[in-house]
């Protein structure tokens, strides 16, 4: 298409016109109201022994499970929307502690991640994991929270002292009366635990011979049927996945196993939870200041290389 | 991210930048001329063809920095308020899950309810908190080993839902009182001295502490400048943390004692109080309120300034001169053309 001299000055003029009642409107529109939805979220990290095992990876380097979990915490943070709510439990023995309750997301960041970074083996409290219980009182918790937040549980699903599949610690709950995200992490390789001490300082790993490789009511049984000889694995750990999944179900919360991206979470954390919406102010400048961009570019790009002007 | 001191929220529009010197290699508005020697030399247009680029380059550059949209980051100033840097070392026990100020044996078996020491404390702290706007409060994790949960902050809401946190769930069956109050003092540590430094501890009980720990506490206390307030939530009325006359037998070695004498001993400032009641223990927190408001360095933060309105009030002026002059020429050319 080849435009006259007259018609390419006529259509300059209209487009440098269009273009600055854009900007006019970017500088003067005043901001719209839209609704986003906002979620509350309780992030239950699990501090105990085998989240020290460095089989994850992240930015390419092999870290600890409990670093793992932090980053993406963290990350999770950043990926929520404005207005959003999180607070901040820890794991150890057969519980979860509720250290911060949620704040919102953007306003209280920095105390989120100063917390956060605090979070370490040796705030552990006894040297048990007892994953599912700990799952039990989050949710306990959570309902004496107002609003009841949703809640995300990052985990290896390690227990230990070990539990039957028959004999699964009873939920008093009625599933989905609070929902939640129980993250998966770890790999799929048996690896020894390294073993804190008193003082939370890493000694050495677990052996074969200081942990129960049987639940210890299956082990009293006669019953040949549960109280079978197993493997002597337990002092060795990997994302029990299987386990998470029937927890998971158990309770009503969704697994999701070694999610990629903090976006992953944050939108299954949305799925699940009771979002409410929130107004806030939406300024269109961007839309308006990127089209008269756009405008403006139409008339300056080089046209000379692919069609000839003669005129 | 950071670009030439500013925060920008879609950085990647940055890299569009180079775009900005397109009005200077097209052609797209040049009018053929049959022979060049007889258009005349005029200095004039010259000037104003070259003005004309130069606002076009601007108005791009100008748009695409607005798009980018850059902001002065926070900023944190210091201002003179009236307050105290106040560490929080609330007693996370078992002992505090059982009610508190109770008349009768009868209500004191009901563990963890709405009357339990811990939350009792966290009625009263939230209270307390809201009243001092310009207080910086952190919080120590107080189990067998303490971890400084929430370094010193301003942000209320932080700190108040921590202290909610604290008031739910059982309590917890160890406790190390030194070790919590070593690690509070080490809250301070490496931080510029700002006006009245205190460590708040609310607990129903005390602890017998080694001669270690209370050589480094009082080696540390002093060193920081701190002093200690102590609300005693006392599950027995008739006793008291100073010894007198009228003492029982069976009060006289309690760690509580102990623990005040040691208070007493180590020449920091020191205020014990003991709660028996909700009345006492909110006079408690009044009485700290009205003695802590001494001049404070404090610390604000400004949040970020966004900064698109300057570019795109820029790219409005470069706007309003081209317009005129593509408007211009479209009537010359139409007038010409007549």
């Amino acid at each position: 298409m080849i435009l006259s001299y007259q018609k390419r000055i006529l259509l300059t003029a209209v487009i440098m016109l269009t273009a600055l009642l854009l900007v006019m409107a970017a500088l003067w529109l005043p901001p719209i109201k839209r609704d986003v939805k906002i979620m509350d979220a309780l992030f239950v990290l699990d501090i105990t022994d085998s989240m020290n095992v460095e089989d994850v990876s992240l930015n390419g380097d092999k870290v600890s499970r409990l670093e793992w979990a932090k980053e993406f915490t963290r990350r999770a943070f950043l990926d929520m929307p404005c207005g959003a709510h999180a607070g901040l439990a820890i794991f150890s023995e057969a519980r979860s502690l509720i250290l911060m309750n949620p704040v919102e997301v953007c306003a209280s960041y920095n105390d989120l991640t100063r917390m956060l970074d605090e979070f370490d083996p040796h705030m552990a409290w006894a040297r048990s994991s007892e994953v599912s219980k700990a799952v039990y009182t989050a949710i306990r918790q959570a309902k004496e929270i107002e609003p009841e937040p949703t809640i995300v549980f990052l985990t290896d699903g390690h227990e230990s002292p070990p539990i039957h599949e028959s004999l699964f610690p009873r939920f008093d709950g009625k599933p989905g009366d609070i929902q939640g995200v129980l993250v998966g992490i770890g790999g799929e390789d048996l690896l020894p635990i390294p073993k804190t001490n008193e003082a939370g300082e890493i000694e050495g790993v677990w052996d074969v011979n200081d942990v129960m490789h049987q639940d210890v009511y299956a082990s009293l049984r006669a019953d040949t049927t549960t109280n079978v000889p197993t493997k002597r694995t337990e002092h060795l750990s990997s994302q029990k996945k299987a386990h998470l999944k029937t927890l998971a179900d158990r309770v009503g919360f969704e697994f999701l196993s070694s999610p990629r991206s903090p976006g992953k979470l944050v939108d299954a954390v949305r799925d699940v939870s009771v979002t409410r919406p929130q107004t806030i102010d939406y300024d269109l400048y961007l839309w308006l200041a990127g089209i008269a961009l756009g405008l403006i570019l139409l008339v300056y790009l080089p046209y000379g290389f692919f069609i000839r002007t003669d005129d | 991210m950071n670009f030439l001191g500013l925060e920008w929220f879609h950085p990647l529009f940055l890299f569009l930048l180079p775009v900005a010197v397109l009005p200077w290699l097209n052609h797209n508005l040049d009018k053929t001329v049959a022979w060049v020697e007889l258009v005349p030399v005029d200095p004039w247009s010259r000037f104003i063809s070259i003005g004309l680029k130069l606002l076009s380059s601007l108005a791009i550059a100008t748009l695409i920095l607005a798009l980018a949209g850059p902001s002065v980051p926070e900023q944190t100033i210091e201002r003179v308020g009236e307050g105290a840097e106040i560490v929080l070392l609330l007693d996370r026990s078992r002992s505090m899950d059982d009610p508190f100020a109770v008349k009768h044996q009868a209500a004191a078996v009901s563990v963890g309810g709405d009357n339990s020491k811990r939350r009792v404390a966290r009625d009263y702290l939230t209270e307390f908190i809201k009243n001092r706007p310009d207080d910086r409060f952190g919080f120590v994790f107080f189990s067998t080993k303490s971890v400084n949960l929430l370094p010193l902050t301003y942000d209320k809401e932080a700190i108040l839902a921590t202290i909610n946190a604290n008031a739910l769930g059982k309590g917890l069956s160890d406790t190390n009182m030194a070790d919590a109050l070593l690690s509070s003092a080490q809250m301070f540590e490496g931080q510029a001295y700002r006006g009245s430094r205190i460590v708040l501890l609310v607990s129903d009980g005390g602890q017998l502490l080694s001669d270690e720990a209370k050589e480094e506490i009082t080696r540390l206390y002093k060193e920081m400048n701190l002093g200690i307030y102590w609300i005693y939530l006392k599950s027995n009325q008739a006793m008291t943390l100073e010894e007198s006359d009228e003492d029982s037998m069976l009060w006289v070695d309690i760690p509580e004692r102990k623990l005040h004498n040691f208070f007493k001993s180590i020449g920091v400032p020191y205020r014990a109080f003991e709660a028996g009641s909700l009345e006492a223990f909110a006079e408690a927190l009044a009485e700290i309120d009205r003695q802590h408001y001494q001049t404070l360095i404090v610390e604000e933060t400004l949040p970020h300034e966004p900064k698109t309105d300057v570019l795109l009030w820029l790219t409005l002026l470069a706007m309003l001169l081209l317009a005129a002059s593509h408007l211009y020429t479209f009537w010359g050319v139409k007038k010409a053309h007549e």
